[in-house]
């Protein structure tokens, strides 16, 4: 019999010790068998799923299993180890959800080195585009796709670049804008840094397609490593030709610069990114004229998000139809999140349009972090809103997010729990939006200013109900009446968590309490004397010294002096120290 | 040939070049778009947020300063629903705005006031929360008070890219967006040149004129002082807006009003013009026809323009009119030449000017030759705004007067002297002038049209008896560079210079345009204000400085020949290099 | 550099593409080297040249997983693919060690297995 290996895992991370007792289970049955000589047992961090409970994976023939029983040990080694057979009703039928296109090369290739890129079909598409296609056949391309942009908004990509191109001028720009801003999102970071050329390769055919000879990328100064790797892109490229005059022996030129972002998020907005380029203040500008018409040094100019980029190669190579068969009817292609919070596995990944918020949340990050209930999805970033857990099987797209009151964005995905105070979530948005408010127009600046004021107000436990109708009547006049999409949406937090959890802020401002616990002014802690053991560890821990008593008459918090820091909370062994 | 649109404006139909904004395709169907940041005279800021218009099939709404109208376009611009956006909006700009109304020099004709008073705000409606920053008056000209700011952005518009200055720039981001020269230094320690066009163009008392009107009510109340008084130009056809009269010309009634506050003479500035003309124009005729230095000549009685070519322009000041503005004229006269004639004790003559300027406030103490007469020759300069709050403080039915004449010495001006108001004007007037010292002859047709108007570069060739003088005038002073760097090229290239003489007013339309004068100024109102000045020119039978009996009188009893030893003395001055940024 | 030609580019298949049998690939996107990817890296290149073991030690971008970097991806002949989480410089070495010589899996740090 060929040597086997069994990975097995439980999914289940609240428990900790019930994988031993499947290892001995395992081990006991494979000795029974007599086959511990020819399979290795190795217990695993992860095997590439998250359903509950205990799965194994079979090497060589790679088969799972989930869920399993305690009684199911012996008939897996009976069957599948000794008999090869394939037992069906444990069979983990999902495979991953993920799919990887615009990361294909991401975590695959060295992003260092130009012969890697090749080597996994880079430039295909260039040459492709410089051999065979015209810049109209490049739109017509891209309209077949139906690719949107990445950034956020969704705009359909070929109308941009078809724009530009119908623009009768001797000069052309194409801007790469990677000033990522969003608080947790890192999308376009991951994709400079680890796929560089694939980026480069995007600006060139943008650059054909639109008759540019010159294209800035615009990065932000807090990506050293990407600024780095993209520099070296650019250097390799130029020395092998495929930057500079007469870029693989056609005519055409083109040529790349990076340009530092300062670290104003504004500078994300296309105008302000221009005036930024251009050595100006980067406040955004009144559109129209589009850059696409009027941009970089007044010439027309076309700002593409780094995924956005990323995704013309593979569009290119593969054809616009193709690319257009994965996704939903008014988005294409796939989408890259960076899915954090209270989700298990946080980190990068990258789903089909149309996939569910619940397949992206329990199915890739492997549900929320002690099993707790989750609540609701954050998309968007401070830009976007919450959507609440009952809509968790809403397949994404542009349409249905933007429908539930928060926006695709640029991919940041925040799962949140019960533990998570949306009055608090709502504060953590705007006080980023207020810091980053360009200044220029007043609803923007002083909308933010005051949403702020009014939820600190209502997270303090000053709150009154009106404030609830200040905060849509601010919300809205910030949506209508700011000038560029950083105000416009700056207020998409506060609406939509009202819009959802009116009631969460109503027990905040009627009652006085903060559910989840978070808003410091809103809770009180307490010792319950008849689960107290009287060890006193509360009292030693307490900063604050507001912890009063003795051994004998047991331990009373002096909410006064209580600074709220739960630590008493934490170091009680005995869940005796309430938190309400 | 521009393409059409038509579209429509709540219901009405439009029809208007393509590129017209919302706002001004509105205006033409009588509809008013509230806004507190767009100002005709510049592009639009979008700052505000208070233009937003609806338009059919868009749930959003557009900035009707900044949205070019489209074709077939349905737009509305008034329902409840903007009224509450818009009402929001003002309540969050006035939650970072001080309540000082009662105290503030723009109470009474504030943008942001009247808007107030028009959307009904009778309380804070959110927390208010007000800045706390400095207030600059270092350059004793204008004063900023960035605390009154709700940066709209038309300060720094005007200050870079009208005025080319570049003094003035937001500092800091989000809430901390205030207006400063960069680096936070002073004002005076930045390369402003004190035109004031800033304040005629802030919304709000958050950049406004120094007022000096205490120190003139003091000199009058002062009985060892012998108070005198002089007007610019362009100040009598602008003071009439403070009284709701515009483009009218109120010479003199000013003359009679100034009697009634309890100045001991009147003079007019007009009548320094001409004594300018007569030294300009010799000043010139050296240059044209006797070489004695190089041209082009180039004009200096713009106080913001001297400041501005001090700074930066330094490389033309041997092109540079020695001569002094009129202004500064009457000054030195009054405490030497009318002092001598009246027989008052020069000492305690107090000259004060009515100016349409802030930077003649800085120009009373420019330079030594400020002290020619042995004391400071003007002891206080007032703008035209101050001057309608000193009317209105005296009580006086302005209006009504009735009209009295100047004290003829330093008074009686010609047609040439009261056209230094407009753009063009003191070209025209040293022209006229001009042709007479070269040909000893007297023009026919005094009016030289292609000096006058908006332009912002004017240029014509005058024939004076066979040769062509090449002129330019220009004015705003970012459209001077183009000018200067014509001149810069020619004499680089050893070629024949493009001009011979040029004239240079810092702001737009010339004084008429002044930083001093009443607010909101649009091209209209200038031309309005300019035409009551040429319309004064046409009306005098003197209309050439040199033909003014009382100049002839000063230079015949006094000041011997222009470009003498005592009009040396008393009218020239001299220019130097100053640093753009003082440390 | 070289040129590179359009011929260059069009023969590469890129389903073809070969890493080679036995490889480490350490992922040092920023998320990686926050979490101390640099030094693994560093160890694994200064170990193997110490223990005289034979592999390809190469850098790549995000593999996505970046709760769990730093990540080692270990190619070995004879084992299946595995990802390694939570990587430090002493299991950079075990890795060495016991994987690559001893063709044993780390049983604690492993994140996926291909």
């Amino acid at each position: 019999m060929e040597k086997k290996i069994i990975y097995i895992r439980d999914t289940d991370s609240a428990q900790k010790e019930r994988i031993n007792d499947y290892f001995t289970l395992f081990s006991n049955e494979l000795r029974d068998a007599n086959l511990l000589e020819q399979v290795q047992l190795v217990k695993v961090a992860d095997i590439g799923l998250y359903e509950k409970g205990v799965a194994v994976k079979i090497i060589p023939e790679n088969i799972v299993y989930s869920g399993i029983k305690t009684t199911d040990v012996k008939e897996i080694v009976e069957e599948t180890i000794r008999g090869g057979k394939i037992i069906k009703d444990l069979l983990c039928g999902k495979k991953s959800k993920q799919l990887r296109a615009v990361l294909k090369n991401c975590g695959y290739i060295d992003p260092e080195s130009l012969e890697d890129y090749i080597a996994a079909g880079g430039y295909k598409a260039l040459v492709k585009v410089l051999t065979e296609m015209k810049p109209e056949a490049v739109v017509e391309e891209l309209k077949k796709s139906g690719l949107r942009g990445r950034g956020g908004a969704g705009y359909p990509t070929w109308m941009k670049w078809n724009f530009a191109r119908g623009m009768n001028s001797p000069e052309k720009y194409v801007i790469c804008n990677g000033d990522e801003g969003d608080p947790g999102a890192y999308m376009d970071r991951s994709v400079l840094e680890g796929d560089p050329h694939s980026v480069l390769e995007g600006m060139i055919i943008a650059g054909y397609t639109i008759g540019s000879t010159k294209g800035y990328f615009y990065i932000r100064a807090e990506y050293p490593l990407a600024v780095e790797r993209v520099q070296k892109a650019i250097d390799q490229a130029t020395s092998a030709g495929l930057l500079g005059n007469n870029i693989l022996g056609s005519n055409f030129n083109f040529e790349l610069e990076i340009r530092l972002g300062a670290g104003a998020f504004v500078c994300g907005e296309e105008t302000s990114l221009i005036a930024s380029i251009e050595g100006k203040r980067g406040t955004p500008h009144p559109r129209p004229p589009y850059p696409s018409v009027k941009g970089l040094w007044g010439k027309p100019t076309i700002i593409n998000n780094v995924e956005t980029l990323a995704n013309i190669p593979l569009l290119i190579a593969g054809g616009g139809t193709k690319f257009a068969s994965v996704g939903t009817e008014k988005s294409k292609g796939t989408k890259v999140f960076a899915l954090t919070g209270k989700v298990k596995n946080s980190g990068l990944v990258e789903v089909p349009m149309g996939i569910t918020l619940r397949e992206i949340v329990y199915d890739i990050g492997g549900g929320i972090i002690n099993n707790r209930d989750i609540k609701a999805i954050q998309t968007g970033g401070p830009s976007g809103g919450v959507i609440p857990q009952e809509f968790l099987d809403t397949p994404v797209d542009y349409e249905n997010l933007g429908k539930l009151g928060s926006i695709m964005g640029s991919g940041g995905m925040i799962a949140i729990d019960d533990t998570d105070c949306l009055v608090d979530l709502a504060k953590f948005y705007l006080e980023f939006c207020v810091d980053e408010s360009c200044g220029k127009c007043a609803p923007c600046r002083l909308g933010g200013y005051q949403l702020l004021q009014i939820l600190k107000k209502i997270s303090g436990g000053n709150g009154e109900l009106e404030d609830l109708n200040r905060l849509k009547k601010i919300s809205y006049a910030m949506q209508k009446a700011s000038l560029c999409g950083l105000g416009q949406s700056a207020s998409n937090p506060v609406f939509s968590t009202i819009r959802y959890f009116e009631e969460e802020y109503k027990r905040h401002i009627v009652d006085k309490k903060c559910p989840a616990g978070k808003c410091k002014a809103l809770i009180s802690f307490k010792v319950i004397s008849e689960k107290c053991k009287k060890c006193g560890l509360c009292m030693k821990n307490c900063p604050a010294n507001a912890i009063t008593g003795s051994r004998e008459a047991g331990y009373i918090v002096d909410s006064q002096k209580c600074i709220k820091c739960g630590v008493c909370f934490d170091v009680c062994k005995f869940k005796a120290v309430m938190k309400e | 040939m521009y393409k059409m649109i038509e579209a429509k404006i709540n219901g009405i139909t439009v029809e208007v070049k393509e590129g017209t904004t919302v706002m001004e395709a509105a205006k033409k169907v009588q509809i008013k778009i509230p806004t507190l940041c767009k100002h005709p005279d510049l592009p639009p800021s979008a700052a505000c947020g208070l233009c937003i218009v609806k338009v059919k099939g868009s749930n959003k709404m557009l900035r009707a300063c900044c949205t070019p109208l489209e074709d077939k376009m349905e737009i509305t611009t008034n329902d409840p629903d903007i009224v509450e956006v818009r009402k929001t909006v003002l309540e969050l700009i006035i939650s970072n705005h001080p309540n000082d109304c009662l105290k503030c020099g723009r109470n009474g004709n504030c943008e942001l006031q009247s808007m107030a008073a028009d959307f009904g705000i009778r309380e804070d409606v959110f927390g208010k929360f007000l800045r706390d920053i400095p207030i600059d008056s270092s350059t004793g000209t204008v004063v900023l008070e960035p605390s009154k700011c709700i940066l709209c952005g038309r300060c720094i518009e005007v200050c870079q890219n009208m005025q080319d200055v570049w003094a003035l720039s937001f500092l800091e981001r989000g809430l901390d967006t205030r207006i400063s020269p960069a680096g936070d230094i002073k004002l005076s320690e930045s390369p402003c040149v004190k035109c004031g066009q800033c304040s005629a163009h802030c919304p709000t008392g958050a950049i406004f004129e120094k007022d000096d009107t205490q120190l003139v009510w003091d000199a009058l109340k002062n009985q060892d002082k012998y108070c005198v008084i002089q007007i610019a130009p362009a100040v009598r056809v602008a003071i009439g807006e403070a009284f709701g009269a515009t483009g009218k010309n109120l010479t003199k009634k000013l003359y009679a009003l100034f009697r009634r506050m309890g100045f001991k003479a009147v003079f007019d500035t007009n009548f320094g013009a001409d004594v300018t003309i007569m030294e300009e124009a010799s000043e010139f005729v050296e240059r044209f026809v006797h070489k004695k230095s190089e041209l082009p000549l180039i004009t200096s009685c713009c106080p913001a323009w001297v400041d501005f070519m001090e700074k930066f322009h330094s490389d033309m000041i041997n092109h540079f009119s020695t001569c002094k503005s009129p202004h500064e004229i009457v000054g030195t006269l009054s405490k030497t030449y009318y002092a001598e004639k009246a027989g008052v004790d020069p000492s305690k003559i107090y000259m004060a000017s009515v100016m349409p300027c802030t930077a003649k406030k800085y120009e009373i103490t420019r330079s030594d030759e400020m002290f020619a007469s042995g004391y400071q020759d003007i002891d206080v300069a007032i703008t035209t705004r101050e001057l309608a709050r000193m009317i209105k403080q005296a009580g006086i039915d302005f209006m009504n007067l009735p009209d009295e004449e100047a004290d003829s010495l330093l008074g009686d001006y010609t047609g040439a002297g009261v056209i230094f108001g407009a753009t063009g004007g003191v070209m025209e007037a040293a022209l006229r002038t001009a042709y007479n010292l070269v040909t000893k002859k007297e023009l026919e047709d005094v009016n030289f049209v292609n000096t006058r108007g908006l332009e912002f570069i004017k240029e014509a060739e005058i024939d004076i008896e066979g040769t062509k003088v090449k002129i330019a005038v220009a004015h705003g002073l970012s459209h001077v560079e183009e000018v200067l760097e014509r001149v810069r090229q020619a004499k680089k290239e050893g070629k024949e210079v493009p001009y011979h003489f040029i004239e240079v007013m810092a702001c737009p339309g010339g004084c008429v345009g002044g930083g001093g004068q009443p607010y909101n100024v649009t091209d209209s109102l200038r031309l309005k204000r300019a035409s009551a000045i040429y319309q004064d020119d046409k009306e005098k039978t003197v209309r050439c400085s040199h033909n003014n009996v009382y100049v002839k009188k000063l230079y015949k009893d006094f000041l011997g020949k222009p470009l003498g030893e005592k009009s040396h003395k008393l009218c020239h001055t001299e220019y130097k290099a100053r640093p753009i940024y003082v440390r | 550099m070289k040129k590179i030609t359009k011929e260059d580019i069009e023969k590469v298949d890129p389903s073809k593409k070969d890493l080679g049998k036995n490889w480490i690939k350490v992922g040092m996107s920023t998320c990686g080297v926050a979490a101390g990817a640099d030094e693994v890296y560093a160890a694994l290149i200064d170990e193997a040249k110490k223990r005289n073991i034979e592999i390809d030690i190469r850098k790549c971008g995000c593999q996505g997983a970046c709760s769990v970097e730093p990540l080692v991806e270990v190619n070995v002949e004879g084992l299946p693919k595995v990802l390694y989480g939570r990587v430090t410089k002493d299991v950079a070495v075990t890795i060495l060690e016991r994987h690559v010589r001893n063709k044993k899996l780390l049983h604690d740090y492993i994140f996926e297995i291909n």
